[in-house]
This record gives C-alpha cells, sequence and structure tokens, in this order.
C-alpha cells in the first residue's frame, strides 16, 4: 500500500499544531482580545475535558467534582496569594498540591467501592464546596469571587518573546493564549506519556477487571487513586493557571452545569482516548461561541419571533437569533444521543482508525495463513480478509 | 523460569466461611507442601470455588486461618497474595477483554517485575505464548478471541507472575479437544518447572491422571484426601456422587 | 487571618434551651420527610433497576416548576390538582426516558452499561437543567402558598393563617402541608409496593430478574414504571416545596446530593433505610444549622453535615444502615 493513514494523522497533527500556534494572527481572530480570550477559553476546557477523560476513559471512574478541583486549586492558590504573600508562580505550585492532597482523601474514601460511590461522592461534594465557597465571604470574597494577581514575567522574557513573536504585547491575552496553549500541550503530552506507561496498563486492567488485575498483583485501589489524584491536578493547575490571567475567580464557574458541559465535550470527542475529548471541546467551544448568535435572514426571524416566549431572543436589527441556554440544550442531547449510537464519541474513531496499527494488519495476514494451514482451531479471526479496512481499535464491535 | 522450589507451603487452618445463613466452608484444613498437583474435587455446591476465592483473597474467610510460606495471607488483600506467588484462574474466563493479548500478558508482568524492561518482559511474554499457542494473535484485542483462546490467554498471564502456587478453576470446561491437548502439555510442564497446582476440575478423566493428590469437598467438608487410587474407592465419596448430579456421576463412572 | 480561629462559643452555645433543640428536631423531621421521599425513589430506581439516577433532582425541579406555572397561569387550580399533575409530567417524562435510554442496557444493547448509565442519566440533568433555564431563566421564582391553617386556638396548640405553634415552638405552615402531603405520598407508595400486585411484581424483578420473568413479569415494563414511579417521587418532593423554597434551575443539585446521602446512609436499595435515612438527615441537619457558631453561614453549611455523614458512612459501614451486601 502506497497511501498510508497515519500519513493523514501526521498531516492533520501538523496543521493542528500549527492552527494552535498562529491562531491569534488568523483573520477573523486577528489580535482582538475577545476572539483570543475565546480561544484560551477553549484550551482551558480542553485541558479539563482530556483530563476528565483520563479518569473515565482509563479507569471507568467518574468524578463531577472536576470543575470544584479547579475551582479549589484556583481558591487555594488566591488565598494564599492575598493571606501569606505568596508570589503567584509559588502559589500556582501550591495549589496544585493542595488538589492533590484532597483528592488523595475522596479517592482513597470512594475508590474502595464501584464506580457509582465516587460519582454519588464528588457530585456531592462539588456542589456543597461551591456553596461553602459562596457563603464564606471573608474568606473566599463569596458570590464576588476572589482577585487572582496576574504572573510576574522577567522583562528579559517579553523582550525575548517580542524578538520571536513580533505580536507579542499587541495585548494583555497573546501572553495569556500562549501559555495556556503550552499547558495544554504539556498536559497533553504528559498524560499521554502516563497511559503509554505502565500506570496507563494497570488503569485499563482495573477498569476492565477489577477482580482479575486483583489475582494478578495489580493495586486495585491504588491505581484508581493515582488516575483520580493526576487527573484533579491537572484540572486544579489549569484551573489557577488561566484565572490567573482572568484575573478573578467566581464560585458559579463551578457549578454543575459547567461540569455537564465538561462532560459533554469530553463524550462527544470520545472519552477512551484523550486527544478526542480535547478535540471535542475545542470544537463544542467554538460551536457554542458561534450558535450564540446565529446570523439569519430578517423575514425568517420574523417568523421565528414565536421563539421569544420560548426563551430565545430575536433580534430583528441585528438580523441574528440569540440561542441562550438552548444551544446548551442541544449539546445536552447530542451527549445523550453519542452515548447511546456512538460510546466512543464522534471524534476519536476517526482518530483510532487514522493511528491504526500497520501491525495489525500485517497480524491478520499471517494469522489467516495459519488459519488456512490449519493450524489453528476453533478460532473466529474479527479481522476478515474480505475486509482489511475492518476497525481492529474500535470498541463496540462485539454483540 | 522460577526456580524448582521445595520449600512451598500452603497450610488452611480450619477456614469456615459462611453466606447468610448458609455456611458454605465447615472447617476445612489443608496443607499442601512441595510441589504437588493436587486435584480438588466435589460435586457442584461444595465450596471448591469458595475455598479458591479464600485462598486468593477474594473473599475473607469467617473464621480460620491461611499460611502461605510461614506467613498468614488470608488478611491480605489479593493483590498482596498474588504477588507473594499465588495465580488463579477463573471459573469463567475474564480476560481484559478491550486490552491486546500482549497487554494482557505484560500487566502481570510488570507487577512481578517492574524493573525489568518491555523489551525483556515482552521476549518473556512471546515464549509463553508460543507455547500456547496464542503467540500469532499478541495484537489482537483479548475480547475477539475465542472462549478456548482466552483461556489459554489466562494460562499465559499467570505465569508471567511467576507463581510458585497455581490454582486452575475448571481449565478444561467448556473446551475444543484440541486447546484442552494444549492445556494438558501447560499444565504438565509448568509441574516440570516444579510449581504446585490446585486443579479444579469436572472432567474426572483429566483429573485422575494428572493429580498426584486427590481432595474431595462435600458440603463445605473434606471427605477424602489422598491418592486418586485411593480416593477413587472411598465409600464416602461414592456416596456424595452417586445420585447429586447426573452429568457428575456420568464422569466419574466413566473414569472408574 | 481571623479567619483562621472562629468563634468556637458564641452566646448561642451558651443559651441553648430545650425548646430550641425540640424545635429543631421538628423541623428536621418535617423536612425529613421530604428528603425521604425523594430518597424513596431513587432506592426504588436503584433496587429495580440497579443504577442510580443522577438526574434525580432535576425530577424534584421539574416537579416543583410545574407546579409554579400552573399556579401562576391558572389562578383558580386547586393546590392538589396542580401536585397531581406535577407527579403525571415527571412520571412521563421518566417513562418516556427510561424507554428511550435506559431500556437498550436492559436488553444489552450497550457496551459497559454500568458507567452507560451513569454518563447517561447524568446527560439527562444537563438537559432538564437546560431546558428549564432557557424556559424560566434564572431568576428566583417562588409559587404562591395555596393552603392556610384554619384559625385554631386548644391551648397548647395554636394556629395563625401561616403558623402552627406548639406550645413556644412555631412551626411554618408551609412546611408542615408538604411533610403532610409527603407523608400520605409515602403511605400510598408503601401501600403499592406492599399490598398490590404490581408492587409484588416491582419487589420480585428487584430480588431476581430471571426468575420474575419466568414466572410471567416482564422485567422491561418493570424497570419502565420502577423509573418513573421514582422520578415521580422526587418530582412531588419538588411539588410540595416549591412553595416553601425559591426555585431555580439547578435547585435539583443539592436536593439530590441529600438523596445521595440517604440512599448511601441508609444502604443502597433498602426501603426502610431510606426511610430512617431521610429523617436522619433531616434531624442532622438541622440540629447542626441550628448550632452553627456563625448565624450568617449557617444555611450554607446545611449541606455540609449531610457530606461529612456521606464520607463517614464510607469510611466506617460502606454497606449502610441496612444495606444488601454489594
Amino acid at each position: 500500500m502506497t497511501f498510508r493513514r497515519i500519513y493523514v494523522l501526521w498531516v492533520l497533527t501538523g496543521v493542528f499544531l500549527l492552527g494552535l500556534l498562529f491562531y491569534p494572527v488568523l483573520p477573523k481572530v486577528n489580535l482582538q482580545s475577545y476572539w483570543l480570550l475565546v480561544g484560551m477559553t477553549a484550551l482551558f476546557y480542553a485541558i479539563l475535558a482530556s483530563s476528565w477523560s483520563l479518569l473515565a476513559g482509563y479507569t471507568g471512574q467518574f468524578s463531577f467534582a472536576h470543575m470544584a478541583f479547579m475551582g479549589l486549586g484556583t481558591y487555594a492558590a488566591g488565598i494564599m496569594i492575598r493571606d501569606w504573600g505568596l508570589t503567584p508562580w509559588i502559589a500556582t505550585i501550591a495549589g496544585v498540591l493542595v488538589t492533590g492532597v484532597v483528592g488523595w482523601l475522596i479517592g482513597y474514601l470512594c475508590l474502595r467501592l464501584r464506580a457509582t460511590y465516587l460519582a454519588l461522592f464528588t457530585i456531592a461534594f462539588a456542589e456543597i464546596f461551591r456553596l461553602v465557597v459562596k457563603a464564606e465571604v471573608k474568606i473566599t470574597g463569596g458570590p464576588n469571587g476572589l482577585e487572582m494577581p496576574p504572573y510576574q514575567r522577567p522583562e528579559a522574557f517579553d523582550r525575548l518573546m517580542k524578538a520571536i513573536l513580533p505580536y507579542w504585547d499587541a495585548n494583555q491575552y497573546v501572553p495569556a493564549y500562549y501559555t495556556m496553549a503550552l499547558l495544554f500541550f504539556l498536559s497533553l503530552l504528559f498524560m499521554f506519556f502516563l497511559v503509554r506507561s505502565r500506570f496507563g496498563l494497570f488503569f485499563r486492567a482495573v477498569r476492565e477487571d477489577e477482580e482479575a488485575a486483583a489475582a494478578l498483583g495489580v493495586h486495585v485501589v491504588n491505581t484508581r487513586v493515582l488516575a483520580f489524584v493526576v487527573s484533579s491536578m491537572i484540572a486544579g493547575l489549569a484551573g489557577i493557571v488561566f484565572h490567573h490571567f482572568i484575573g478573578l475567580v467566581v464560585p458559579d464557574e463551578m457549578i454543575i452545569g459547567r461540569m455537564s458541559l465538561i462532560i459533554a465535550m469530553a463524550v462527544i470527542g470520545g472519552s477512551q482516548n484523550l486527544v478526542g475529548a480535547a478535540l471535542g471541546a475545542i470544537f463544542i467551544h467554538f460551536a457554542l461561541e458561534w450558535l450564540q448568535q446565529i446570523p439569519m435572514p430578517l423575514p425568517v426571524l420574523e417568523r421565528l419571533l414565536f421563539l421569544e416566549s420560548w426563551g430565545f431572543s430575536v433580534d430583528l436589527q441585528a438580523g441574528l437569533l440569540r440561542t441562550n441556554a438552548w444551544r446548551m440544550v442541544g449539546f445536552g442531547i447530542l451527549l445523550m444521543l453519542t452515548l447511546r449510537f456512538a460510546q466512543n464519541g464522534l471524534i476519536s474513531p476517526i482518530l483510532d482508525w487514522l493511528a491504526r496499527k500497520e501491525a495489525v494488519e500485517e497480524v491478520a495476514k499471517r494469522f489467516q495463513a495459519q488459519r488456512d494451514m490449519g493450524a489453528v482451531d476453533a478460532v473466529q479471526p474479527v479481522t476478515s480478509p474480505a475486509n482489511p479496512t475492518d476497525d481492529l481499535e474500535a470498541e463496540g464491535e462485539k454483540a | 523460569m522460577s526456580r524448582a522450589n521445595g520449600t512451598l507451603k500452603l497450610e488452611i487452618r480450619k477456614v469456615v466461611k459462611n453466606f447468610g445463613g448458609l455456611q458454605a466452608l465447615k472447617g476445612v484444613s489443608l496443607t499442601i507442601e512441595g510441589s504437588q498437583l493436587v486435584g480438588l474435587i466435589g460435586p457442584n455446591g461444595a465450596g471448591k470455588t469458595t475455598l479458591t476465592n479464600i485462598i486468593s483473597g477474594l473473599l475473607r474467610p469467617t473464621s480460620g486461618q491461611i499460611w502461605f510460606n510461614g506467613e498468614r495471607i488470608d488478611t491480605l488483600r489479593p493483590y498482596h497474595i498474588a504477588r507473594k506467588g499465588i495465580g488463579r484462574t477463573f471459573q469463567v474466563t475474564r480476560a481484559f477483554r478491550r486490552m491486546t493479548v500482549l497487554e494482557n500478558m505484560l500487566a502481570p508482568g510488570i507487577v512481578k517485575h517492574p524493573y525489568m524492561s518491555r523489551r525483556e518482559l515482552e521476549k518473556k511474554a512471546l515464549e509463553i505464548m508460543e507455547f500456547l499457542t496464542i503467540d500469532h494473535l499478541r495484537y489482537e484485542r483479548a475480547g475477539n478471541l475465542s472462549g478456548g483462546q482466552q483461556k489459554l490467554l489466562e494460562l499465559a498471564r499467570l505465569l508471567m507472575l511467576d507463581p510458585q502456587l497455581i490454582i486452575l478453576d475448571e481449565p478444561f470446561a467448556g473446551v475444543h479437544p484440541k486447546l484442552q491437548r494444549t492445556i494438558y502439555d501447560y499444565i504438565k510442564r509448568v509441574r516440570e518447572q516444579g510449581k504446585a497446582i490446585i486443579l479444579i476440575s469436572h472432567d474426572m478423566e483429566s483429573i485422575f491422571t494428572l493429580s498426584e493428590r486427590l481432595v474431595v469437598l462435600n458440603f463445605g467438608e473434606i471427605i477424602a484426601d489422598g491418592p486418586p487410587e485411593e480416593v477413587k474407592n472411598d465409600p464416602a465419596v461414592i456416596e456424595a456422587y452417586l445420585g447429586r448430579d447426573e452429568e457428575e456421576e456420568h464422569d466419574l463412572r466413566r473414569a472408574y | 487571618m481571623e479567619w483562621m480561629a472562629p468563634n468556637l462559643f458564641p452566646v448561642a452555645w451558651m443559651s441553648v434551651s430545650s425548646t430550641y433543640v425540640i424545635r429543631l428536631i421538628l423541623e428536621g423531621l418535617l423536612i425529613g420527610v421530604i428528603y425521604a421521599l425523594m430518597a424513596l425513589g431513587l432506592t426504588l430506581i436503584f433496587s429495580v433497576l440497579n443504577i442510580v439516577s443522577f438526574a434525580h433532582g432535576e425530577f424534584y425541579m421539574i416537579g416543583g416548576y410545574v407546579v409554579y406555572v400552573l399556579l401562576n397561569k391558572f389562578k383558580a387550580l386547586p393546590g392538589p390538582a396542580a401536585l397531581i399533575l406535577a407527579a403525571v409530567v415527571t412520571f412521563t417524562i421518566g417513562a418516556v426516558f427510561e424507554r428511550l435510554f435506559l431500556q437498550p442496557m436492559a436488553r444489552g444493547q450497550v457496551d459497559r452499561p454500568s458507567e452507560y448509565a451513569i454518563l447517561v442519566t447524568f446527560g439527562l440533568s444537563f438537559v432538564l437543567q437546560y431546558i428549564m433555564l432557557a424556559i424560566m431563566g434564572p431568576f428566583p421564582k417562588k409559587a404562591p402558598r395555596f393552603f392556610s391553617f384554619p384559625k385554631l386556638d386548644l391551648g397548647f396548640l395554636r394556629t395563625t393563617r401561616t403558623t402552627l405553634f406548639l406550645g413556644e415552638i412555631p412551626l411554618p405552615g408551609g412546611r408542615i402541608f408538604a411533610a403532610v402531603i409527603a407523608v400520605l405520598a409515602l403511605m400510598a407508595i408503601l401501600y403499592f409496593m406492599y399490598r398490590t400486585w404490581t408492587g409484588w411484581a416491582l419487589q420480585a424483578v428487584s430480588q431476581d430478574r430471571n426468575a420474575a420473568a419466568v414466572v410471567g413479569i416482564n422485567p422491561l415494563n418493570m424497570n419502565t414504571l420502577a423509573f418513573a414511579l421514582g422520578g415521580m417521587l422526587a418530582g412531588l418532593a419538588g411539588a410540595v416545596l416549591v412553595t416553601v423554597f425559591s426555585w431555580v434551575p439547578w435547585v435539583g443539585v443539592p436536593a439530590s446530593a441529600k438523596s445521595f446521602v440517604i440512599i448511601v446512609l441508609g444502604g443502597m436499595g433498602s426501603i426502610p433505610g431510606s426511610l430512617v435515612g431521610g429523617l436522619i438527615l433531616g434531624v442532622v441537619e438541622s440540629l447542626g444549622t441550628g448550632f452553627w457558631p456563625n448565624p450568617a453561614t449557617a444555611q450554607a453549611y446545611r449541606d455540609v453535615f449531610g457530606l461529612i455523614m456521606f464520607a463517614l458512612v464510607l469510611l466506617v459501614k460502606p454497606t449502610g444502615l441496612f444495606g444488601r451486601k454489594l
């Protein structure tokens, strides 16, 4: 075969990375702070969604407190800066450690039991944590939020970056965007190596069959706790870094609706695949941005006026249909349909198909040869030669 | 692989297990010393699987103790017990279905040899898989294998732990005769390496030919323990089997 | 830094009277009955379908909104009718969702059913929350009170239009009304579970699906019924509380968190467990809030006691008070 799918994957990866790098100067974005903010928020969500899928997709445990951990880290860092006078850089590390410790405690409490318990406990924890943060005005600033001072960068660094990227100081969100992009890239890389390592093997073994894994010596509880702590710490880190650039963190960022959105992103992208989840988050965030106000011709809009009483807003002057909360409903329904009909998500099966190992094909061929010779018996080959593109990596082919 | 080990000793001391009102094991005591192949038989519901689950730590005994090589293991978690050198298979095969065959092999390998390189581990895994005739499937998902192949995979996976004692729960059940032959060879080869085996099987023919010692459980109690020829003629054993289960009875007769 | 050393002994601690404690306990029991009603719905779902519905709070939320909308749109509508309609709506939503999304699981058409169940019910909660947000808006709503006491004075027991006095202790009428409705609903559902054929069929399915199927019960229909009934109970709880609390689209989240605490405390799948657990949670919350040193933040900490109980149960006895073995 002269054409190999893996090349397509490499090209796509290259295009994606270039897009990530040059997003601020893309025509529509054009260094406007609004679009830079949208971009960095998308990356923020991408980190959250992929770290959530590290836990959900690889160990089969569901945490609904991912946003709460994000908030926990951020608030911990913010409070330490305000009360103890830590510098933002040190507070970032300290905040991540706080998330790790709390994550470890909760993980140890719940992960000895089956998956439902973590889900139950984290949903209760997330909501109650948010209410407490909202109520403790003296400590956290209450509903008005907590100020997060910006990171101090050495001037030499800024000069250096300016030399590399001429538009580095075009506005304050350019450095912010690039920091988030770097964080996104590094965290994805880290998780990628984690799941390729022995721990990834253990994660999946424990998910597949807890008892069998234990009988083979895999420390079930520790393995799950590790996944939970790592995933929570990444969420905390992303939250801290993001909010240092935003300048403020409010408790309502931790509402369960936001958490649902992260889950929708991860599941629609494909929670079995870190990159799939991250891409899902980026696509959905931009889709939500676009759906916020859909441009429409005037005659159509006039007919849609009745939607006003159903929670849409029709802007006749600007020619826009504002979908408000309905766009979220759309993604909620898409989440449920994805779960029902495409459990591996919509993006990651494509990636898996592109990344499928050549080795698999080769083995399938050899296997076929052996079967023809009658060396192997009682075998149901899944890779039938009639359909060599059959996707071995895809899930759900088992009836 | 693992060195021949004569010092191996498993002691089951008066193990009792209750499930609610039901007493599944009524004070079972059993000592396995040195490398032996112990056949464990008994009618359905006699407590064989309960006993294996207790040995491997998936269940805690209600009372009684289990000692392995001078260490008490009944309070340990299953993964600790596995690391101490007791491996087991399950009656219903439990491969990690969405992992490849090779990954299935590597997981216990890494547990046992955390510092061995991936390449070495893979080599070791391939050796075992080759012996069990599943090496050509190494990149296949375990869930795509046939039932018999999954059974072979389970047996192969077990050896990656370098266990001293292997508990095989119904390895022959529902397996193609050709694969049965392979499992037969596997058991013999494992025996040659000096590992002890506890073999549970309804296939009387194989259990009588393979085992050096036969233990019969009935209603949670050991009713016979000794060389197969003796046990075969034990009136209590015949009593326990007669009229209980057509199929088993048939098996027993055929073995005679 | 003053928050590091909170004032642990404010005046409230010194002047604790027994009436105050009794009042707290009574208030706790009143709300506990409603918690129990909601948790019973979750228990019903868990025992038959063997899943936890993460959309349980949203049924509660919908039940409340239905009553709110009905009472606002049709001023002449009697309160009880609104309650019944709320029950019908939540029952229908539950039944439709079960048929569309949970039935495939029971039929074995879904990979990894336990993971699917968690996510798909969570997805439902997502959808319902945002639908209600889109329609009702984010601002708190409160339904008009549709019940007032007749004027009574029996010495020890006095009433005004809105409040009932037991001796010195004032009890708000809305909550008493809600608790009474909840008790009636509880009795009805328990009667249904233990004294009717359908109830027995439900129990049979919860104990052994295959055995039930063999004797002619269709477990799939029982699944639908159990999920819809469970949702309906939560909807009723919301319907009676909408006159007491103000309603926002995410009001169901803390409510479902409470139900989770109760079912874990009482033991997953245990009906007596959810009843007792509901009352315990109500009383613990009420006492905890009543004795919280800082009254300004006391209400926010109401849910924290539940969470602490949750953690303790997981730590000490994960099977709960009446739980069957997992």
